[in-house]
């Protein structure tokens, strides 16, 4: 089978929603910036891509019509450059990539830009006009359950402590804030121009994240329970993009990949414990490329929660040195449809950066899924 | 001066801070300055302090967060020159002589000529303020004394020197009156002032007597409160509001100021409990606790009160007086046997014989001193009127009786009254003798002045209708608490009957203390209780109809609400042409919070309201999931401002800042409605039905895990929900008002039926706060 390679990685700051300096920006010109930078840093012909393939959590107002032929307008992208929208929620972009990377084994294509925008700012979670299937609500009631609930379910099951979760998001902040320090993070940010001027840097990271401070919060969710909004990911503005291809594109146009694809998966869990939709899709993805988890050297699970986070890496036997190096979305943030392409773009740089074989990008999603894929360094 | 477009405040002390405040809550910019801080962050440290406080504080001394934006913190070593921009500067730095009239020399060098300049200064007279300063400085300058807090002290006491100009001075009233909404009494240029000299007379005096006769704290307080129609606060309570602190210092300032022969100096006692106190910084709510606290031990709260004799804290009891409870009107309390009769004697014989003092000291108006005692201290009755109460004669006869001096106005009224009623117009005596008309403010439109001589064209035991003239009528609620009930249903009917026939216009509007809190909830119980269910739905029924006609009624309908409008009483505005609200307006909806829906057109209005708002997304949900969110929580807007950003008001609704000035802004937009009227037309709403009434019970689940909301609060907003998105409806139906309005009485009639709903009424009859079940 054709080799599909990850080509390029870039994405926007994140800033936290409503308060942040993207707040008053459009998804779709946000994003927009983030792709047309992508494109001009790899120096490819634009006319030479197949499509962009956009994910989008909540694809409405803002985020609506089909964004992401709006973004390639936007982007100048050559008209004979497709555009589709994808949602699997928090897995949107992800499975931008594993679309492209179908398409390319299918022979429909050889390169594809694989985006992902969410603006929690400017369209809410939900979305405008939130209106539940009754009957399904009746028979499932997790189907729609709220995130914050499902994370205290996996908390209460697997017997995540608050301290556990709280000393993981002090580290997710001081791991996140130390890269951003020594400029690591700097290489993959798009400096973006908003009306306020231009916006380079993350907003939601605290480097001054304590154990103690987050130990005085109240529980976000649930009066008796352990989730506060310390140990949840915070509602985040933000894009990203990364080109999929085949080798042989990569090659002709002496691109540099960061490392090839070696398998996808998703899987569906129960939807009140859908934080650990990551366990069964990795799972099926690591099988896939033959590999146990022992193998990997890097690994972005993104953390929705602290509480899935610890629970998914203690099911799959996952060392935490090798988890989120830079941070994690509890200090980042989490732009729904943007963070799967960011996990992707961010593992394959940082399997091309710390060595090792392996690597593992993986998400839970929101009604009880997971999505995973696993990298190979070239 | 032409107006007062932009004011200045200088001084960002409490008091500054406040004034700064109110002058935006009036829409106007306003620049606050204060001194350069030694090693302070920012230049403008202290305005920016002030405000940023100010904006914490409870009750909020803004109107609106707009109102905040309009306040520029500043300093006056940077930016003296900028009150060239002002039409009136406000002086309100520390009470002491050479520091005022320095600033005076900066100011004047700086200001435009004509610049009216004020002083709130509480104690320091005019004369001295202005002595040596330029004519012209001493043509435009007056004193302007708040009382706290701003906001909401309705009292300003104006005091004008020999040489203030007249027209300048009334500019100013003017603007204070019309935009700042105070009452404007007109002050001698005499220590303390009115409210204050006789203010601090009756502290003073009641705490020494309290001294004298062993009356524990809470036994004075009440005895001095509501048998006298003072706040229930009485005396130590009202101590502990103001700061203990307050207290020596004003005392001293006027003692230094007052000649010796004033009865001021012989209520005069070192306290020395009170001296302790504040030296171990029991300065009042402010500091740790005053006479009153409440102590916190052991995860404990106990209420203690001091012991005026030890000066040690105790467990405070509640007075045991049965007697005070029987007796009828406050001369009656002045006759009791024992200790609380000598006390209340003690304490009002000489405060209402220092008032009779003042006439022609620090007023030649009685009216006056009878205002500024209400509207400063929140007196219900002036010292004058509580005289008449009590029976001038009586007075006179105990105090020469006690062998205190008997000041001529109290002596020479010879069975007469301080007020009497003539010929439908109140009158008041004069210091000279005979009587002449209360004078109101230009203007100013009283419903109590028009009852004098009218009688109502309508009236039946819960409400009256009254012709205020030039074809418009006023219906007015004179229920207990305005209570709105079945009698006033009929009545509105009645009324608009009349209305159709004879008049052109209704104002729907009373002068308590409350626009109206709602339902009778007291005779909804009773009716539970004994299963009238089907009067019970009568009367939703007959709300609805009712407030049905009134919207759709021929004629304009103008309501004009001050203090709550609750409930059914938010929901009379929602039904109306135009409000006219007093910006003190407290409005919402708030039956969830005894276990019911609003149910009298309450929903029907606000998604009608919100389904045309731009400020929503489009789709069936957003209009509705915001009147949710609104009704659900119960949320009441903490002045007439914030009810617009609830949408209880429209940008139309207009807002009076003076209280009395209400009636006449109300009849003005009435008469403004008549000519080419046009009934509202009918509105449809299209909602999302069951899948709307999901998402939001889901929120309401979420909130109940959160340990927000209670079980029975589900229950209600289950019914909310259902009423709001619609029942059954599809999202291709329209659904007109009378849809909506069915399923507001269903869940009305599923709520009132629950046993938790009857529990809250219990406990809001009771208690009045509704049981968290």
């Amino acid at each position: 089978m054709t080799d599909i390679v990850i080509a390029g990685y870039a994405r926007s700051p994140f800033t936290p929603a409503k308060k942040g300096a993207l707040a008053r920006v459009r998804p779709d010109d946000l994003a927009a910036q983030v792709v047309r930078k992508l494109v001009a840093d790899i120096g490819i012909p634009s006319k030479d891509i197949e499509d962009l393939i956009v994910g989008c959590a909540f694809p409405e107002g803002e985020q609506g019509f089909n964004i992401a032929r709006l973004i390639g307008l936007m982007a100048d992208l050559d008209l004979g450059v497709g555009g589709v929208t994808v949602n699997r929620f928090c897995g949107s972009s992800m499975q931008s990539v594993h679309m492209a990377a179908g398409q390319i084994a299918l022979g429909a294509g050889v390169a594809f830009v694989c985006a992902g925008v969410e603006s929690m700012s400017r369209v809410p979670m939900m979305g405008f006009n939130p209106m539940p299937n009754p009957a399904l609500h009746e028979k499932r009631p997790g189907a729609y359950m709220g995130m914050g609930d499902t994370a205290e379910n996996v908390a209460r099951r697997w017997e995540i402590s608050r301290a556990d979760q709280e000393a993981f998001a002090v580290a997710s902040h001081h791991k996140a804030a130390k890269a951003q320090g020594e400029g690591r993070l700097a290489a993959e940010i798009v400096p973006i121009a908003t009306k306020g001027g231009t916006v380079e840097t993350d907003g939601c990271i605290r480097a001054d994240a304590s154990a103690e401070g987050l130990a005085s919060l109240k529980p976000a969710f649930q009066q008796d329970g352990s989730v506060t909004a310390g140990t949840s990911s915070p509602l985040t503005d933000g894009a990203s993009a990364v080109l999929v291809c085949s080798a042989g594109f990569a090659n002709r146009h002496g691109l540099k990949p960061l490392a090839r694809v070696a398998s996808v998966a998703v899987a569906g869990c129960e939807p009140e414990i859908m934080g650990m939709g990551p366990v069964v899709a990795s799972r099926k993805a690591l099988a896939r490329a033959g590999i146990a988890a022992d193998a990997l050297s890097v690994v972005e699970l993104n953390e929705a929660f602290a509480s899935q986070a610890l629970a998914c890496m203690r099911d799959l036997g996952l060392d935490e040195k090798i988890v989120n190096i830079d941070g994690g979305a509890i200090a980042l943030g989490h732009p729904l449809g943007a963070t799967g392409a960011r996990i992707v773009g961010k593992a394959a740089s940082l399997l091309s950066r710390e060595g090792g074989r392996f690597a593992l990008a993986t998400q839970c999603i929101g009604g009880g899924q997971g999505i995973a894929t696993v990298l190979e360094r070239i | 001066m032409t107006g007062i477009r932009k004011v200045a405040v200088i001084g960002a002390g409490v008091m500054g801070a406040g004034i700064a405040a109110h002058v935006a809550n009036a829409g106007m910019p306003v620049l606050l300055m204060d001194i350069v801080p030694e090693g302070a962050a920012g230049r403008n440290a202290l305005a920016e302090g002030a405000i940023a406080k100010l904006l914490k504080t409870e009750p909020a001394a803004f109107m609106s967060p707009r109102a905040a934006k309009l306040v520029e913190t500043l300093n006056v070593e940077d930016h003296l020159d900028r009150l060239g921009e002002v039409d009136w500067i406000i002086e309100v730095v520390i009470e002491r002589l050479d520091a005022k009239q320095a600033l005076y020399k900066r100011i004047d060098a700086v200001r435009r000529p004509g610049t009216a300049v004020s002083s709130n200064t509480s104690t320091i007279p005019l004369d001295a303020l202005v002595e040596g300063m330029p004519e012209a400085f001493q043509r435009d300058f007056l004193i302007t004394h708040f009382f706290n807090p701003p906001r909401y002290m309705r009292l300003l006491e104006i005091v004008t020197g020999p040489k203030t100009d007249p027209a300048l001075a009334q500019t100013v009233a003017d603007f204070a009156d019309r935009k700042l909404g105070k009452s404007i009494v007109r002050c001698k240029d005499r220590p303390g002032f009115i409210a204050n000299r006789l203010g601090i007379f009756w502290i003073q005096n009641a705490i020494a007597a309290a001294d004298d006769l062993d009356v524990p704290v809470e036994e004075a307080d009440a005895v001095m409160g509501r048998p006298f129609g003072i706040p229930k606060t009485g005396v130590f309570g009202l101590v502990d509001l103001v700061g203990l602190d307050l207290i020596p210092h004003t005392t001293k300032s006027l003692r230094a100021a007052l000649p010796p022969e004033d009865a001021f100096h012989a209520t005069y006692r070192e306290m020395p409990v009170v001296t302790k106190l504040i030296a171990e910084g029991f300065t009042g709510r402010k500091g740790k606790g005053g006479f009153y606290r409440l102590n916190r031990k052991d995860g404990q709260k106990t209420k203690e009160a001091i012991d005026l004799k030890t000066g040690e804290y105790r467990p405070s009891a509640k007075a045991d007086l049965p007697a005070l409870k029987e007796a009828k009107g406050p001369r009656a309390v002045l006759d009791l046997k024992g200790r609380a009769g000598d006390y209340a004697w003690k304490v009002i014989g000489p405060t209402l014989a220092y008032a009779a003092g003042l006439v022609g000291e620090a007023s030649d108006e009685v009216a006056a001193i009878d205002e500024a005692m209400r509207l400063g201290y929140n007196w219900k009755w002036g010292p004058f009127e509580l005289t008449d109460r009590i029976g001038g004669a009586y007075v006179a006869e105990r105090l020469a009786k006690d062998g205190h001096a008997v000041p001529p106005i109290l002596a020479g009224l010879n069975g007469q009254t301080f007020y009497r009623v003539e010929n439908g117009r109140r009158q008041v005596l004069q210091a000279e003798g005979g009587y002449k008309d209360v004078v109101r403010p230009e203007g100013v439109l009283r419903l109590e002045d028009i009852k004098l001589s009218a009688k109502p064209l309508l009236k039946n035991g819960s409400a009256a209708l009254w012709d205020i003239g030039d074809g418009v009528v006023c219906f007015e609620f004179i229920s207990q608490s305005n209570a709105l009930d079945e009698q006033i249903m009929v009545l509105l009917g009645k009324t608009i009957k009349l209305i159709k026939d004879k008049y052109k216009a209704l104002v729907v509007y009373n002068e308590g203390s409350n626009f109206s809190v709602g339902a009778n909830l007291g005779l909804a119980l009773f009716a539970a209780n004994i299963a009238a269910w089907g009067e019970i739905e009568k009367l939703v029924s007959l709300g609805q109809q009712t407030y049905g006609q009134l919207k759709y009624a021929p004629f304009p309908v103008v309501s004009a609400p001050a203090g709550m409008a609750l409930g059914g009483g938010c929901e009379i505005l929602l039904h109306s042409d135009a409000v006219q609200a007093h910006a003190e307006s407290y409005i919402g909806l708030v039956e969830a919070g005894v276990g019911l829906v609003p149910a009298w057109g309450g929903c029907k209005e606000m998604l009608a309201r919100w389904q045309s708002s731009p400020k929503l997304p489009r789709g069936p949900m957003p209009a509705a999931a915001k009147v949710f969110e609104t009704i659900s929580t119960a949320t009441v807007a903490k002045s007439a401002e914030e009810a617009r950003d609830l949408l209880f008001l429209r940008e139309s609704d207009g807002i009076t800042m003076n209280r009395d000035r209400l009636l006449a802004d109300a009849k003005a937009k009435a008469l403004s409605l008549i000519e080419g009227y046009e009934a509202p037309k009918p509105v449809t709403v299209t909602l999302p039905g069951p899948a709307g009434g999901v998402a939001m019970r889901m929120a309401a689940e979420g909130f109940a895990r959160r340990g927000i909301a209670t079980k029975h609060d589900l229950v209600v907003a289950g019914e909310l929900a259902s009423v709001l998105s619609g029942g059954e409806a599809d999202i291709l139906d329209a659904l007109d008002e009378d849809a909506i309005l069915e399923l507001e009485r269903d869940s009305f009639m599923r709520l009132v039926r629950t046993e938790a709903t009857l529990d809250r009424f219990e406990s809001v009859i009771e208690t009045g706060r509704p049981v968290r079940n």
